[in-house]
């Protein structure tokens, strides 16, 4: 059978994947830090298991003497052994289980932990550029599937490994002879397995994926069930969730026929073993080289082998999953930090473009040679046509990226050369991003300002026009919003970022349409309302409402990447260019 | 054996009169498969309890001396072996598609239900619930329907074991018999705390994870302005908690694994003794003993699948009521049998605001609160689902017919309405735009009207293995790789393509910039003439190219006509377009 050929895609990789030194390294790290929890768990299971192996020990003992007819009296004895053996099996099995899963808890807990330490260090350029979601989807769906590696596989491979080697041994003990025999095997399994871990990694991901892919689909239906009614998109969404159940079964199809192959040679290959022993066992107690209570232990014990080499099988395709996704996690350690250059100090804060070409691929340029000089305490706005380049020039004047040729200065030092801590006390961003974080209004706001009061916070909300509806919330600053929480209106998630921007208090910021998603009305009087409490900063606004670009100092029309028009509203007009044309027509003074 | 073609070509109607009728239900749907998979089952279960006879017969024939007995025994053994090995591979294919038969099923209604219920849904029930039907309560229900096979199985193998036991040893065999029943319900006190323990554990790690993914989200925000080790305690409290609630749930799981390994064993050892001495009075043969041992301790594993069924049908049942649930919601309407003659050569008026939109025109309705003007755009294609509580307003009429009285999908056809929010799709370009009426306006003129040159730039960039073709370019979920403008416009773009009778657009431009609002304004009124077009809209560059512009007031359609005209002669409608909007700063104060 072939494998499918559809495959779902993830989110696109963005961001590096570790290497196999780097999973290696990682996983050192990890290894000496939980040294002593670990070889705890190995010696409680070892304690376990010997025990465990005492019982067919005890039967291969009394056939013998029963065998022999001096059963007498050694039944009670024999029996007492099992069960103290038994009682000590038990309690350290669970005894080791629960060392196990403290260990993979506190494993879990630093990898997850450690994952968005370095998640949160990521520099904002690299975060503009590879967006969030693959950052996202490691967060979730890797650490996830890691918590299922880590919670199960780890522990039971341990586990599956000290059975194994002491099952042999006692096999060893019993018989050097029968544990060869036990061995028969062992060819089989060695060459079905390697046929099956080829395949089974990759189809397992492809399989999953498929089967989140259906959820999605139908998560879709459910989200835009308004569009779907109004486009009648209804009879469609069906025909994709069927579609997209097919693909995820012929997945589902491919990997059940591997385990078709794979589980019979697996079982013939236990079953030679636990035969092997039996017949050349039984035809060596026949010539006395081994007795009958060596055959029964013997038997017993080759059978006891099957679990624990089940176990390591059935668990190490779910290691390797989980290795994959370790490679994701550690991948994000492999960015390079943005190594801030100390002595880049601004002198004053005039904000200076000097021809910037900028592009986000080699040879497609966005930005061809703008230049731009803002005086401290001055309100530029910048119009123009979409994809003309505006939030480019933007994140450029805010430091986030570099410019390819030309400089971006902040008091005559180069902004992408500062460390990343001293660009945002200088300058600060506001996109149309608006991100709510699941937590308090109050958290909401105090990241911008970890020391602010309530006096203060409130301050902040009535700059933003948000004093109403923030007092209005059930709980006031204690309200829980975010996903889960009290869903806020795009408009008001949008103040509530004006408002960080209020208590952050850089000395220029930089606004990128940062009032698009309030009506234009509300727009208006939040801008009248922000401008007071901004005064004498310096404020680099981006707008697609002309009425924002009138109330500037200077505008700049971009248009293709260039600065096509400069000047004041008045100025502006008076030339009689397109930028007066459009506002013309927009108070309709034609 | 040929497993059943999946997904099902039609998933039938499901028995939804109570949680447990509907397990039952869908384990009818797949009669075959269940008995086969007891079937299997039962061939496997067989193959491995009577294994340990043969071992027993090749020790004893090793006691006796008997080689010719040791190879009989070897090949009874490997027979015995085969067939297991064989019932078990089959089981498990039966097993597992059962499971994904039932899964299967019920995503395929769940679909169904989705779709037809349209916008009904989300205001009846959160998305998330349904969404956890779709994935997580499958699984459950899945398992349990599939479960039901091996349960049939376990009993049927316990009774055979004890019933042979019974006949060479009738004290031993109604230990057998009994001790079984007991050891299950023994595992059961232990499974409710267990439950509640791991269910707190998968709640706490839920939070934890969506704090992860929240805090991650909106990193750009973090790193731009600060609060990352705000942000970064609170996830490790978040997640020390999850850590906490593990341990405690593994205490008791823990407790479960020692029950699991003393009890039978107990079980066992109690068998071992009574047997053995038995067996030292000469009353049973030493290769019996064996064969008693072996089949004791087999039975921990239907024993196994008891207990997996008692902790199965508690979590199926609750994930089959949620699907119950979801799955019975309807939408009513009541009778709808009228029919639209030439839906666009039609005046769309609503009684309410009386407001008319003449056919084959582009009508403006100027409003002054945008909530008002979102109710009434989404009145206007009629059929409005009801929240609890709200009562029923006399509906819009097209061309004299009421649309509530028109079916939901002829009215649906007659008028689009898009609304302030629409959804893009995940999928490519080309997905996107296969919507019901697509063709007759082309593609790349719906682009060009909605100004979409940079937003297909963005999707070609955004998806490197589209070869450049920007239909093949795919689209992220809610178009999140997009700005809202771009978003905005793209879904403009599908709305014109639909190309229907009436279409209903509110603030169709409101995220996007003038410069370009101007280019759209003038593409929609080339691009629909001759169709009937309502925007809700504030833009003066847009009200400018309406052909007829309609003011309300208090809910009431007070004055009509040209952008111009109204702006020259009517004092109340220059006061709502520049109102703030347009008038300058400076004049204002």
């Amino acid at each position: 059978m072939k494998p499918p050929v559809h495959r779902e895609q993830g989110p696109a990789t963005t961001l590096p994947v570790g290497s196999p030194a780097a999973v290696r390294a990682y996983l050192r790290l990890l290894a000496r830090r939980h040294r002593g929890g670990f070889s705890a768990v190995v010696a409680l299971h070892s304690v376990a298991t010997v025990a465990g192996l005492v019982g067919p020990w005890v039967l291969g003992s009394l056939v013998e003497s029963l065998a022999t007819g001096t059963a007498e009296g050694t039944i009670a004895v024999a029996v007492g052994w099992y069960l103290l053996a038994l009682a000590v099996q038990s309690a350290f099995t669970g005894w080791s289980r629960l060392r196990g899963a403290v260990l993979g808890e506190r494993v879990l807990a630093d990898l997850r932990e450690d994952f968005l330490v370095r998640s949160v260090a990521l520099p904002t350029g690299v975060l503009e550029r590879a967006g969030t979601g693959d950052l996202v989807s490691r967060g979730t769906t890797d650490v996830d599937r890691l918590d299922k590696s880590i919670r199960e596989a780890v522990p039971e491979l341990a586990v599956a490994v000290v059975s194994l080697l002491l099952v042999l041994g006692a096999l060893l003990v019993t018989s050097p002879l029968l544990a060869l025999t036990s061995l028969v095997g062992l060819p089989l399994l060695l060459v079905s397995s390697r046929w099956y871990f080829r395949r089974a990694p990759t189809s397992y991901r492809n399989e999953a994926a498929g089967y989140a892919a259906v959820s999605n689909v139908l998560a879709e239906t459910v989200d835009a069930g308004r569009t779907v009614e109004a486009l009648r998109l209804g009879e469609q969404r069906v025909r994709l969730t069927d579609r997209k159940l097919g693909e995820w079964l012929a997945w589902e199809r491919y990997t059940l026929w591997l385990r078709s192959v794979w589980f019979p040679t697996i079982d013939t290959a236990y079953t030679a073993a636990v035969l092997g022993t039996l017949v050349l066992g039984g035809l060596f107690t026949l010539r006395g080289w081994i007795t009958v209570g060596q055959l029964t232990a013997g038997v017993l014990y080759a059978q006891q082998l099957t679990a624990p080499v089940d176990l390591i099988l059935r668990w190490y395709d779910e290691l390797q999953i989980g290795q994959a996704s370790l490679a994701r996690l550690v991948g994000v350690r492999e960015v390079p930090e943005h190594e801030g250059d100390e002595s880049a100090r601004p002198d004053g804060r005039r904000v200076e473009a000097r021809d910037v070409r900028f592009g986000y691929r080699e040879g497609a340029d966005v930005l061809h040679g703008i230049s731009l000089d803002v005086a401290p305490g001055s309100r530029v706005a910048l119009v123009g046509p979409s994809g003309a380049g505006k939030s480019t020039l933007g994140r450029l004047l805010a430091g986030i990226y570099a410019p390819g040729r030309g400089s971006v200065t902040l008091g005559g030092a180069a902004l992408s050369r500062m460390p990343a801590e001293r660009v945002r006390a200088e300058v600060a961003l506001v996109n149309q991003e608006h991100h709510v974080f699941v937590g308090t209004l109050r958290d909401n706001l105090r990241l911008a300002a970890p020391a602010a009061d309530d006096t203060e916070l409130r301050a902040a909300l009535d700059a933003v026009d948000a004093g109403g509806w923030a007092a209005a919330l059930p709980e006031g600053l204690d309200t829980e919003v975010g996903s889960g929480g009290t869903a806020l209106t795009p408009p008001q998630a949008q103040q509530l970022a004006l408002a960080r921007l209020v208590l952050a208090d850089p000395h220029t910021l930089v606004l990128d349409e940062a009032t698009s998603l309030l009506d234009p009305r509300a727009a208006r009087h939040l801008e009248r309302s922000l401008s007071r409490v901004l005064e004498g900063r310096t404020v680099i606004a981006i707008a697609h409402r002309l009425h924002t670009a009138h109330d500037a100092d200077v505008i700049a029309v971009v248009e293709g990447g260039r600065i096509s028009e400069y000047g004041s509203h008045p100025e502006l007009v008076a030339a009689g260019g397109p930028y007066a044309a459009l506002w013309r027509s927009w108070r309709d003074e034609r | 054996m040929p497993l059943t073609p999946l997904p099902l070509a039609d998933p039938g109607r499901p028995d939804l009169t109570s949680p447990t009728a509907f397990l039952r239900w869908l384990g009818r749907a797949q009669r075959r498969g269940q008995v086969l998979a007891t079937l299997w089952a039962l061939v496997e279960m067989g193959g491995q309890a009577a294994l340990p006879v043969a071992l027993g017969h090749g020790v004893q024939a090793a006691v006796d001396g008997d080689p010719a007995g040791i190879w009989r025994a070897g090949g009874l053994a490997a027979l015995l072996a085969a067939a297991a090995a064989a019932g078990a591979v089959l089981l498990h294919r039966q097993a597992v598609w059962n499971w994904i038969h039932a899964a299967t099923h019920v995503r395929q209604l769940v679909a169904r239900q989705a779709s037809h219920l349209g916008s009904g849904l989300s205001r009846r029930i959160a998305t998330g619930e349904v969404v956890a039907v779709g994935s997580g309560d499958v699984e459950r229900i899945g398992w349990y329907v599939e479960l039901n096979a091996r349960v049939r199985a376990s009993v049927l193998v316990w009774l055979a074991v004890s019933s042979v036991v019974l006949l060479t040893e009738p004290a031993l065999g109604i230990g057998v018999l009994l001790g079984v029943p007991v050891l299950a319900a023994s595992m059961w006190p232990l499974i409710g705390p267990f439950e509640r323990r791991y269910a707190r554990q998968r709640e706490l790690g839920g939070k934890a994870a969506e704090l992860a993914a929240d805090t991650v989200a909106g990193l750009r925000v973090l790193r731009g302005i600060g609060g990352e080790e705000l942000f970064l305690d609170r996830y490790r409290a978040a997640s020390q908690k999850v850590r906490a609630a593990a341990v405690r749930s593994a205490r008791i799981s823990a407790l479960m694994q020692t029950q699991e390994v003393l009890l039978p064993g107990l079980f066992v050892v109690g068998v071992t003794w009574y047997g053995a001495r038995l067996a030292a009075s000469g009353e049973l043969a030493v290769g019996t003993l064996i064969a008693v041992y072996g089949a004791t301790a087999f039975l921990a594993s239907p024993l196994r699948i008891l207990g997996e069924a008692a902790h199965a049908w508690s979590v199926a049942r609750v994930s089959a009521g949620r699907a119950v649930r979801v799955l019975s919601l309807s939408r009513t309407s009541g009778a709808a049998e009228a029919a639209l003659t030439r839906p666009g050569k039609a005046d769309l008026h609503d009684p309410a605001t009386g407001l008319t939109a003449r056919a084959g025109e582009l009508t403006a309705v100027v409003c002054g609160d945008p909530d008002f003007a979102g109710a009434l755009a989404e009145r206007l294609g009629g059929h409005v689902p009801l929240a609890e509580g709200e009562s029923e307003q006399p509906s819009v009429r097209l061309g004299g017919t009421e649309l509530d009285a028109v079916p939901l999908a002829e009215a649906r056809a007659a008028v689009l309405v898009h609304d302030k929010d629409p959804v893009l799709l995940s999928g490519t370009l080309a997905e996107l735009f296969d919507v019901p009426g697509a063709g007759r306006v082309p593609a790349a003129e719906a682009l060009a009207a909605a100004r979409c040159e940079d937003v297909l730039e963005a999707l070609v960039d955004g998806t490197p293995d589209c070869g450049g073709d920007a239909m093949r370019a795919r689209v992220a979920e809610r178009g999140r790789s997009l700005s809202g403008g771009q978003r905005q416009r793209l879904a403009l773009a599908r709305a014109l393509l639909a190309d229907p009778p009436v279409l209903v657009l509110d603030e169709p431009t409101s995220a996007v910039d003038a410069h370009t609002e101007e280019r759209i304004a003038a593409g929609l009124h080339g691009l629909r003439a001759g169709r009937t077009t309502v925007v809700f809209a504030t833009s003066p560059l847009l009200l400018d190219r309406a052909d007829r512009v309609v003011l309300l007031r208090d809910g009431r359609a007070v004055a009509a006509g040209r952008h111009r005209e109204l702006m020259r002669e009517e004092p109340a409608y220059r006061a709502a377009v520049t109102r703030d909007e347009a008038q300058p700063l400076g004049e204002a104060v």
